[in-house]
């Protein structure tokens, strides 16, 4: 399956690692369907950042339409 | 919902069902959708609908004697449409729209005998049904008795026209051909079958010579030979009655051909009943418009002015009313099939789940329907077998749930006798949403029952269950029941007051052997409290809520009360037995959020005035869509100088869950003098909201709560993003089954909220 990219740069850094986030590969899951997506990561500590616009917009609609699976 | 529930339901939903005209219509021309044509102007549109249903339009649009008249609508609000003169206006000035398919040849000679009209029908038909026919007649011509009609009623080229139709569909036309005894009996050994047109060739001999054939199927005594078209047994020549004649005869001889029964399910052919309710309130009466020269018939205008007079039969009464069947474009005959379809679903996107899961199970459709179409009840258990079955998406109840789960948790719940009292004679019970709307007023109620009834009235801080019950959750809302149920009975099964519509509903279909009434009856049997009291300045809309559809005492207490209070009202446009839901019925606004402050909006909009309330959802709901509206409660408990209870504003779901956690700890304080559960080291965070950002979250439906954990959580942690622009922290935590991310900064004595989102995806790192 092909990765799509939601990465984008962002002024968000990782107060935890004092770090700029960087594009990195997640394995998001919801209901039993696992996603591959590229999104902002620290490097250091993996934390990773869902902007608002993903959430409320294309990963809200994935979410609808997995429920109605 | 198996296939014959299905059918039961689709039954008794009339929308389908023929309008008056249609039904009259001895061939079941679609009248309604022919004047709705002419009405747009849409001329060769009419006549594509006539060439649908007439055998001959040129001809039967121009003879028709339109025994649908009578049966029009519009006659009760001025004159019945002048269908014929329409219908000739329609065909004058068009050629054929539509050539109806021809079967392939299915074998089967079939001689009509008598080339009138009705013959003419009999054979066509037949032809088009692949039976290969012969009509045969003694004249030179075909038409019968309409060869004598004078031009200006039936024009040559109406006959000519007939001719060439049937020469289409290749039907074998004999003229000067003899029908005597010798010839009669000769051909009726060549054909398998014969239909003999009465009106075009009279009594012939043989099985023609006597008896009357059988009114169903036009059969005579003898296999295969059939009779019909002539004089009505009024003695009357009807146009239409031969054309009905000559079909009704085709289809027997195709049944005959088939070898399958003549009558069996002919109910419909013909003029027949209709189911269709049709409400003519508030339309305006209207003449018919007669054509300036009668000889030259309708104008265009004159046509099109006379077809907008119809009134397109058909029911929709519910759908006029419900905010959501108007939304999803069905009427619940549709409604059924598409819930039918979406249950039946094995592999692929189930589309419907989001409107089944959106409607406020109110039942002001049932009311409304003659047939008592139970759309609730539907959805309702069409819900329960969604999560019987594991395909019950989580995101449209999760919330409410949670939010259910709350109010019965130990935060929220309480139950105790009077102060003083070691037993309780009654029990009020305010409901999880007037705690959580106005807890002072459920404070102020309590005083007042207990110091005004006696034997002691318990006080009890719940939840009905009735979300559970609405999403479906059989389970859930039984075990929540159970538990009500012994806690009732350890208080010594006292008689339950309940202040919520809802809750009284609950008790009394699924509790039935619990003592209930409602507050506003009890209320309504006791002397008022005394005291100067806010009034407002005008009258108020009285809202029903749809939960109390069925509580004539309730509605009837509730103005009684008005009325002793000097509260004047007025009922809005609809009320009663027919009060629309607020939007939080059913859970609809957490499935279809739009349309939840769509329904709050038609609610408040059926009056001008603004509102007075006695159902906290419906209180908030309405505040929350704009309108001033007040609780029954305000005025009977509040003072002359509290603030205007229109102007309270809704207090979300945050404040909601506040106000429901902060009246038990306030009535176990002042009350019972006891201490409450200590709360979770995250609800001590002070959090600084703009309103603006408050009611972004609450449409969101994220809690303060839930911001207090994330906030705990990153501060605990050290794990969350800065911004070095703002110096704005963002941060997300999931406590349950939702990611919440919250945009914030740290301040003197607390924290400022920015921005919050959340989304039902988990993320790597996340376990739950």
């Amino acid at each position: 399956m092909s990765t799509f990219s939601f990465a984008e740069a962002t002024a968000w850094q990782c107060a935890g690692c004092n770090r700029p986030l960087e594009p990195a590969e997640v394995k998001v899951t919801y209901l039993n369907s696992v996603f591959t997506v590229e999104l902002m990561v620290c490097p250091g500590c993996g934390f990773v950042l869902v902007p608002e616009s993903l959430a409320v917009g294309k990963m809200l609609e994935v979410e609808q339409l997995l429920e109605d699976k | 919902m198996d296939q014959l529930q299905l059918r039961e339901l689709e039954a008794r939903c009339i929308q389908e069902e023929q309008p008056f005209c249609t039904a009259a219509c001895p061939i079941h021309v679609d009248v309604r959708a022919f004047m709705a044509a002419l009405a747009r102007d849409d001329v060769r549109g009419a006549r594509k609908v006539l060439d649908r249903t007439m055998p001959f339009p040129e001809i039967l649009g121009r003879l028709c004697d339109a025994p649908c008249r009578p049966f029009c609508k519009r006659g009760e609000i001025g004159d019945p449409l002048a269908i014929g003169s329409l219908e000739r206006f329609c065909v004058s000035r068009t050629q054929a729209m539509v050539k109806l398919p021809k079967l392939p040849n299915k074998g089967g000679k079939v001689a009509v005998f008598g080339a009138g009209l009705s013959g003419m029908t009999a054979a066509l038909d037949l032809a088009r049904k692949g039976r290969p026919a012969t009509l045969i007649t003694p004249d030179d011509d075909i038409g019968g008795r309409l060869r004598s009609l004078p031009a200006e009623i039936l024009p040559g080229e109406a006959l000519a026209q007939a001719r060439t139709i049937l020469a289409g569909y290749g039907v074998t036309v004999m003229t000067a051909t003899s029908l005597d005894d010798a010839a009669v009996t000769n051909l009726i050994d060549q054909y398998d079958a014969v239909y003999c047109d009465r009106d075009a060739v009279g009594a012939l001999a043989g099985p023609f010579a006597a008896g009357e054939p059988d009114p169903l199927s036009l059969a005579l005594a003898q296999d295969g030979c059939f009779a019909g078209g002539g004089l009505g047994t009024d003695g009357n020549y009807s146009v239409i009655k031969q054309v009905e004649d000559g079909r009704r005869a085709a289809l027997s001889i195709e049944r005959f051909l088939q070898k399958v029964s003549l009558t069996a399910q002919r109910d419909k052919e013909g003029s027949c009943a209709t189911r269709m309710v049709t409400v003519i309130d508030g339309i305006a009466p209207a003449a018919e418009i007669p054509p300036v020269d009668p000889a030259q018939g309708y104008t265009p205008a004159e046509a099109r002015a006379e077809a907008g007079r119809c009134i397109l039969c058909e029911c929709m009464e519910c759908v006029k009313q419900c905010v959501y069947l108007r939304e999803y474009k069905e009427y619940p005959k549709t409604l059924v099939r598409r819930i039918y379809n979406n249950l039946a679903i094995v592999q692929g996107t189930r589309n419907a789940n989001k409107m089944i899961n959106a409607c406020s199970l109110c039942g002001q459709c049932t009311v409304i329907c003659p047939h008592d179409f139970p759309v609730a009840e539907v959805c309702r258990s069409t819900r329960q077998e969604m999560v019987a079955t594991g395909h019950m998406p989580p995101s449209p109840h999760d919330f409410a749930l949670e939010d259910m789960r709350f109010s019965q948790s130990e935060a929220c719940r309480l139950s105790r006798h009077q102060p003083g009292h070691d037993a309780s004679r009654f029990l009020f019970y305010p409901g999880c949403q007037l705690a959580g709307s106005a807890p002072d007023l459920v404070v102020r109620a309590y005083e007042f029952l207990s110091g005004n009834l006696t034997g002691g009235v318990g006080l009890m801080l719940g939840c009905c269950g009735i979300p559970a019950h609405w999403a479906g959750q059989q389970a859930l809302f039984a075990e929540t029941l159970d538990g009500f149920r012994a806690e009732v009975a350890q208080m010594g099964r006292p008689t339950l007051i309940a202040a919520c519509s809802s809750c009284l509903s609950v008790f009394r279909e699924f509790a039935p052997d619990l003592a209930v009434t409602s507050l506003w009856e009890v209320l309504d049997g006791l002397e008022l409290p005394a005291g100067e009291r806010r009034r407002p300045e005008a009258a108020l809309a009285l809202h029903d809520p749809c939960t109390a559809r069925y509580q004539d005492g309730v509605r009837t207490s509730v103005r009684s009360l008005c009325a002793k209070l000097g509260l004047a009202v007025v009922e809005p446009a609809l009320g009663g037995e027919l009060a629309d839901c607020c939007g939080y019925g059913g859970l609809m606004q957490f499935a279809n959020q739009p349309l939840g402050t769509k329904a709050a909006l038609v609610k408040a909009g059926r009056s001008r005035r603004d509102g007075l309330a006695y159902c906290a959802m419906c209180r908030d709901n309405l505040a929350a869509a704009g309108r001033p509206v007040a609780h029954l409660l305000d005025y009977l408990f509040a003072a002359a100088a509290d603030p205007d209870p229109l102007a309270r504003a809704n207090p979300g779901f945050s404040g909601r869950h506040e106000n429901r956690a902060r009246l038990k700890e306030r009535l176990l304080a002042s009350l019972w003098q006891e201490t409450s559960v200590a709360r979770p080291a995250h609800a001590a965070i002070p959090l600084l909201i703009a309103p603006e950002v408050a009611a972004l979250l609450d449409s969101r439906l994220i809690l303060e709560e839930d911001v207090r954990k994330v906030i705990e959580h990153a501060e605990r942690s050290g794990r969350y993003l800065i911004h070095p622009g703002t110096g704005h922290r963002l941060a997300s935590f999931r406590p349950v089954r939702v990611t919440y991310w919250i945009e914030y900064e740290t301040i003197d004595r607390g924290f400022r909220i920015h921005n919050g989102y959340s989304h039902r995806m988990r993320l790597p790192e996340e376990t739950p």
